[in-house]
């Protein structure tokens, strides 16, 4: 029996010399995997303008019908992306969001991107509504926030050149 | 009936009448030959070449005439070398026909690999993506990768508008033609054609106004691109997103019928609103078409005037409150009258008709035409179907201009015309109708005059004998230079027309009136007095029932001090309802289920699209709830039960019920989402084609001598004789919340002949005062050559207030100041 | 028998004055058939003179004429003179130096269908032949040849020229009767053809100038003797019109059957600078391509022979090309062409010659990549076959038959000193 038992202790001593696999969170934070999916950003471009265009296609390729995109027109005096429409509205309900990132594999300017951000809490259900405001990334240096004041003739093209995906 | 062709097609057996087309053939044996330019209402083009198929036919002995047979007994067929196009080729006898072959396949590839080189693929901010014929046929016909390099794609104008309502990306364009053949064909107007050649081909605009048609709208719908897109809807939604109710246009007594598509919206504070109407296809009302009020004068439903809850003496009350009120205000009032509009349900009608009934007070229609009284009993009877007029008939219209008051019943009789039907026109100056249909004949009358036009009809030989020999005869009648006592007997002496020449009481015969409003039909049937002028009202009654209307703000009714306890329902905060003692708030018909009675006496049902806006209830839920504070027992729920005692109390709704609306009949071309290729965007018709009233007029047939009032206004040499038309595009309550619309209703105007400007010393462009009676306006001065000199047009509700033809003195409006 | 049927001005230098003209014989053939003949007597003559449309089809005329719907009224005739086709312009020399016996023929063609309208439609850039025509017509009105009751019988004619805007898609005959209407020129959906619905809506007979010049003497001489020129398949004389790389460059006149080797080193003087032949386009730029050889050569040249080696006489407008020039420079000048022309009624001519001239322009550019010509060649053959009418076709027959026989020039770099 005192076998047992110094085979028992055993194990424990030898796992007091290990590193220890819990982490001290929120202080520390362990590092995700490159294709986490978490929280969702909106991209902009290195300019400040942003990518989405409102064309709604992550809204319906949502198994959840967790976003909810409205779209208006762009203007040279008040240009939000670089081609005729832009969100105007732009909210997912973190609460339905499944986080499967079919709106990334759906989006056509790759605006939207599922972050490494997995610390989403909420008081009550409104919360859980995440605005554009809050989705869009910060403006990049050198970037001019949005809508910006653009030249005519510079942004007709009606979505902006999009890259090839097998590139 | 025509003769009957066999033909297989992928090896299904199809029977149809000689002379068919190949794609329709197809369509009817359940098969999908791709189309892009190919249009069932339009002319084949052959242009697109989209619809490419291998066709056999039978190789004929030129001696015998008989096929020759193979072998196996079989008729050899023959091949042409090459793919033909199955919109333009007919069917014929042992036709043999594939298309899905690979060769078939292979060209169908082809074609949208070519279209695909000069389309943008923009697809994600399309609007017309997700119910885009290209992207669907692209999916199914088309190749994986395009070969066409990139940076050889040409670049044109993206938001190029062509007019107010509608915008062409020219980079979408596939050149397919179906909207200049559709202006062209089908309305008679061609107000687009094709600029440049090749490459360089581009859509324009060759009238002015740009795009200057009121059917505008529809050219998007048939659209197989997103090449013409409406500003209305111009990046409102994706098609997915939108819910659709079927409903009834609200704009004028045609009855188009129509689908509200809806979508809750963070720009209108998360309520659900309409995004946009499409047509709904009913092959008897209005095909696949609406026209552009129905269109985009929907916005008054969502007005920031809307009323949200009730109110007394100014102030919102709940409903109990107001309903007390307006219950004392009704009761105490010894002189006391209901004044009702054409805006509302039968429905509502019949309620407000028991009240008044109830009351032993008048129930009155506001109306400025008369003689429906006469259309009940001579309209037209159940069976009855437009479409179904052509050579051998005769359409009469007589003071009414259909283009401006009723566009698709001009769009109707211009078809009716083309396949051969007598078309006479009466009218005082030249229509659009005039200008764009095929007509027969002419009688051009003074203003004044409208007594007579009936009598000079039957003068004319080569008339009379058209009326007499027709097979079926349908008249419209309208009211322009008339009063509300002339229009009626107008009405009476066309309906006398119809007995003389032995039309009444005749399926497809019949009286129509071109009312302005939606159900002033369904007003009349249920036993409505019609009124115009309600200044005697205001003068002698204690209290006034106004239902959906607004005679202070049309300036008809002026206070002078005195005015009777005013109850006003309605949707809209107007002049009348700053005056009213009492408001009860109705909801827009948007928002509940109801009937119209079209100017065809057609029953049709409309559902709610959007959830009811603030407090507003149904207007016959309010007179239910008004009638029991009076001791009335009505029912307050359920429009379905209304319409069951409708159908109890009158004779001609014997029969009708909410289910039976309902019924949907198969109709040519099918439409829905697997045909939006083929028939475009309007909607299929699953909720109900509406059913005509039956006849009244069998057995009961009493005409009385028209009694035209002798004393009506000519125009003299020397004086300007003001009269009030009807234009489509009006200052309206209802369509001035339309923002959209605002070009083309423009500012108050008088149209005036070049000489009578000349006369008064005035030019086009020019700001006029304009004096009648004791009231003056300011307008702006048009000259239009199709105007009778000595007068002065005036549109009715463009802010001038002309309730008749009168007698005016024009003034420079600069040299007044 | 003198040298020339059609081209008589080159011996009667004055022949474009009417009394010369009608001392030669002139409006005998219209008196003729007015007085003696009946219409279908006239058309029964031209068919068994085997008198084909030279506009390029090759149809017989007389057949044609016997199409035209005798229930629907009225009939007219359309000269078309929009002769568009680089590399002809026979109909031109025709019209300036023998007008009277094209316009004969007209007025003959007219009876005998029963016409009594005529319209010549006339290209664009010839309006000094459009105003020389009309001089012509009202001195032919003057002395009674056109206009009420012709040589006092109930027949009457009135001819009128009507001035294209300068399309190669108008010689197209019903883009042609589109555009006389007054509409866009671009072709008609076919059927029903023009004998059934052609102008207005009318039963319309379409023929070439060079076609209808042939009629008076047809009439005049009667069927046999025009018979015993040509060969039995292509019976009469045909205006080459001879371009490109040759020494004597012009029209000939010549009857059907004779050879290439003929027409280009008898009559062509040879080639410039003695060069050897590569190629031929025998019908203009809507011609294939023939890559000489002495059998190419030795062809009689008349409607069927030319078939075997895989393309068509057309109207007869040779462009001779030499081994100076390269294949893939004579593509980029028809494509071009074809894609300046094209309509835009239908999809495959429209962005089909838009998307092949970007390709040859690449390919001339930035060298032939074989990738590039392969599929310079597929869009060719994509749109051959789908096309509305025959010009999305004729865009392509050079580039297909260019890059099938010539590979070896779509394989070296672009030629230096390529004729511009």
């Amino acid at each position: 029996m005192l076998k047992e038992i110094g085979r028992g202790l055993m194990t424990t001593f030898k796992m007091m010399l290990e590193r220890p696999v819990t982490i001290q969170y929120p202080e520390q934070k362990r590092p995700v995997r490159t294709r986490y999916r978490g929280r969702h950003i909106l991209r902009r471009y290195e300019n400040g303008l942003e990518r989405c265009i409102g064309c709604a296609l992550c809204a319906a390729a949502c198994p959840a019908d967790a976003i909810f995109v409205e779209a208006a027109e762009n203007t040279d005096e008040e240009r939000y992306s670089p081609g005729e429409r832009y969100a105007s509205t732009y909210e997912i309900n973190m609460l339905r969001c499944i986080f499967c990132g079919f709106c990334e594999d759906a989006c056509p300017t790759e605006a939207i991107v599922l972050g490494d951000n997995y610390e989403l809490s909420f008081t009550d259900r409104a919360q859980a509504i995440y605005t554009k405001e809050m989705l869009l990334e910060p403006v990049p240096p050198g970037g001019q926030p949005t809508p910006q004041k653009t030249p005519p003739g510079v942004y007709t093209r009606a979505v902006p050149e999009m890259e090839d995906p097998k590139d | 009936m025509s003769k009957m062709v066999t033909l297989t097609i992928d090896g299904i057996k199809v029977t149809v009448p000689e002379g068919t087309l190949l794609v329709d053939a197809a369509r009817q044996a359940g098969i999908h030959i791709p189309v892009f330019c190919y249009h069932p209402k339009l002319e084949p083009a052959g242009m697109c070449r989209m619809c490419l198929v291998e066709i056999g036919r039978p190789m004929i002995d030129r001696n015998t005439g008989q096929p020759i047979l193979d072998e196996n007994g079989q008729p050899k067929l023959q091949f042409l070398g090459k793919l033909e196009t199955a919109c333009t080729n007919t069917v014929s006898e042992g036709m043999v026909v594939f298309t899905q072959s690979e060769k078939a396949r292979q060209g169908q590839k082809a074609t949208v690999e070519f279209l695909l080189t000069s389309h943008p693929l923009d697809c994600p901010i399309c609007d017309k993506g997700g119910e885009c014929p290209l992207q669907d046929l692209t999916m199914a016909y088309g190749p994986a990768q395009s070969r066409f390099e990139y940076e050889d794609k040409i670049h044109l104008a993206k938001h190029v508008p062509l007019g107010d309502l509608i915008y062409l990306d020219r980079e979408r364009c596939i050149l397919c033609s179906r909207c200049i053949r559709f202006q062209a064909e089908l309305v008679g107007e061609a107000v687009l054609t094709f600029d440049e050649r090749g490459r360089s081909s581009q859509i324009v605009t060759v009238s002015d106004p740009p795009f200057d048609s009121v059917f505008s709208g529809n050219t998007t719908d048939i659209c197989p691109v997103g090449a013409l897109t409406t500003a209305d809807f111009r990046f409102g939604a994706r098609p997915w997103e939108l819910k659709a109710a079927a409903s009834i246009c609200s704009q004028c007594a045609v009855g188009c019928n129509i689908v509200y598509n809806t979508r809750r919206e963070a720009r209108s504070d998360g309520r659900i609103v309409i995004k946009r109407v499409l047509p709904r296809q009913n092959e008897e009302v209005n095909d696949l078409w609406i026209c552009d009020k129905g269109r985009f004068g929907y916005h008054y439903t969502e007005s920031r005037a809307r009323l949200t809850a009730p109110r007394a003496e100014g102030r919102p009350v709940s409903w109990e409150q107001a309903l007390q009120k307006a219950a004392e205000g009704l009761r105490s009032a010894s002189q006391k009258a209901l004044i009702a509009s054409g805006r509302l349900s039968n429905e509502d009608l019949y309620t407000l008709k028991r009240l008044a009934d109830h009351l032993q007070m008048p129930a009155y229609l506001y109306t400025p035409i008369g003689g429906g009284e006469w259309v009940r009993r001579y309209g037209l009877s159940t069976g009855s179907d437009l479409s179904a007029l052509g050579k051998g008939d005769a359409i009469l219209v007589v003071a009414s201009d259909l283009y401006e008051e009723a566009p698709l019943w001009y769009l109707r009789v211009r078809q009716a015309a083309e396949r051969g039907a007598a078309l006479i026109i009466a009218h005082p100056r030249t229509t659009r109708l005039e200008r764009q249909a095929p007509h027969q004949y002419v009688l051009r009358y003074a203003y004044g005059d409208e007594g007579e036009i009936i009598e000079r009809l039957r003068r004319e030989a080569k008339i009379a004998q058209t009326l007499h020999e027709a097979r079926n005869l349908v008249i419209f009648f309208g009211n322009e230079g008339m009063g509300l006592e002339q229009s009626e007997s107008l009405a009476a002496a066309c309906a006398d027309l119809l007995v003389e020449t032995g039309h009444a009481g005749r399926i497809h015969n019949g009286l129509i009136g071109v009312w302005p409003h939606p159900n002033a039909q369904g007003a009349w049937e249920l036993g409505f007095q019609p009124i115009f002028d309600l200044q005697p009202l205001f003068e002698t009654m204690d209290a006034l029932y106004l239902v959906a209307l607004d005679p202070f703000g049309d300036g008809w009714v002026r206070q002078n001090g005195r005015k009777p306890f005013l109850i006003v329902q309605d949707i809209l905060e107007t002049a009348t309802v700053r005056q009213a003692d009492v408001v009860l708030a109705a909801c827009a018909y948007t928002e509940r289920e109801g009937t119209f009675t079209s100017g065809e006496r057609r029953v049709q049902r409309y559902y709610p699209a959007v959830p009811r806006y603030g407090d507003s209830r149904p207007d016959f839920a309010i007179t239910a709830a008004l009638g029991a504070k009076l001791g009335l027992n009505l029912e307050a729920q359920s429009a379905a039960r209304l319409f069951q005692e409708i159908a109890g109390a009158f004779p001609a709704f014997k029969g009708l019920d909410y289910a039976r609306l309902a019924e949907t009949r198969p109709q040519w071309p099918p439409t829905g989402r697997a045909d939006y290729p083929f028939s475009g965007t309007a909607q299929p018709n699953t909720q109900g084609m509406g059913k005509i009233l039956s006849a009244v007029a069998e057995g009961t047939m009493t005409p009385l001598p028209p009694t035209m009032q002798k004393e009506s206004l000519r125009p003299e040499e020397g004086t300007l004789l003001l009269v009030p038309i009807h234009r489509l595009f009006d200052a309206g309550s209802l369509l001035t919340p339309s923002a959209l619309l605002h070009g083309r209703i423009g500012a108050p105007h008088i149209i005036l002949h070049p000489k009578t400007a000349q006369e008064a010393g005035v030019t086009a462009g020019e700001k006029v005062l304009i004096e009648w009676e004791d009231r003056q306006a300011e307008a702006l001065v048009k000259v239009e050559e199709h105007v009778p000199v000595g007068v002065g047009l005036v549109p009715r509700s463009m802010g001038i207030p002309l309730s008749r033809a009168a007698r005016a003195r024009l003034h420079l409006a600069e040299r007044v100041r | 028998m003198s040298q020339y049927l059609l081209l008589r001005h080159r011996e009667i230098p004055e022949i474009s004055r009417l009394e010369v003209y009608r001392q030669h014989g002139g409006f005998e053939a219209f008196q003729k058939a007015v007085t003696t003949m009946t219409p279908d007597q006239v058309t029964e003559v031209v068919k068994a003179s085997g008198l084909r449309g030279r506009g390029g089809a090759g149809f017989p005329t007389g057949l044609k004429w016997s199409f035209m719907d005798r229930k629907s009224w009225p009939h007219y005739v359309v000269a078309n003179a929009d002769e568009s086709e680089p590399g002809t312009f026979k109909d031109r020399e025709i019209m300036e130096g023998n007008p009277f016996q094209f316009l004969e023929g007209v007025a003959i063609a007219s009876y005998a269908v029963g016409a009594q309208r005529a319209y010549i439609y006339i290209r664009g850039e010839y309006q000094h032949i459009a105003r020389w025509l009309d001089e012509k017509i009202a001195e032919m009105e003057a002395a009674g040849l056109l206009g009420e009751k012709l040589f006092g019988t109930d027949y009457s004619l009135r001819i009128y020229t009507h001035l294209g805007a300068g399309a190669y898609i108008c010689g197209e005959e019903t883009a042609l009767l589109e555009s006389l209407e007054g509409k866009r020129g671009q072709p008609r959906v076919r059927p029903p053809f023009p004998p059934t619905f052609g102008l207005y809506g009318k039963p319309t007979v379409v023929n070439n100038v060079e076609t209808l010049t042939n009629v008076p003497l047809i009439v005049q001489n009667g069927a046999e003797w025009y018979r015993r020129m040509g060969t039995p398949d292509a019976p009469g004389v045909k205006i080459f019109s001879l371009s490109g790389r040759v020494k004597r460059p012009g029209n000939y006149e010549l009857p059907f059957g004779l050879t290439f080797r003929q027409l280009i080193y008898e009559y062509g003087g040879g080639i410039l600078d003695d060069r050897p032949i590569k190629a031929i386009m025998p019908a203009g730029a809507s011609s294939s391509l023939l890559r000489v050889d002495d059998r190419v050569l030795d062809t009689p040249l008349d409607y069927v022979a030319l078939r075997q080696f895989g393309s068509d006489l057309g109207s007869a407008s040779v462009i001779v090309i030499d081994d100076t020039v390269s294949i893939d420079w004579v593509i980029q000048k028809t494509i071009r062409f074809f894609k300046h022309e094209s309509c835009g009624k239908c999809t495959p001519c429209r962005e089909g010659t838009y998307w092949m001239k970007h390709l040859i322009d690449r390919i001339r550019e930035d060298g032939k990549e074989e990738k590039q010509v392969k599929l310079l060649l597929d869009v060719a053959r994509q749109i051959q076959g789908k096309c509305l009418c025959a010009l999305g076709e004729f865009s392509t027959m050079a580039v297909v038959s260019g890059i099938e026989r010539f590979p070896e020039d779509f394989r070296e770099t672009v030629l230096e000193g390529v004729p511009g």
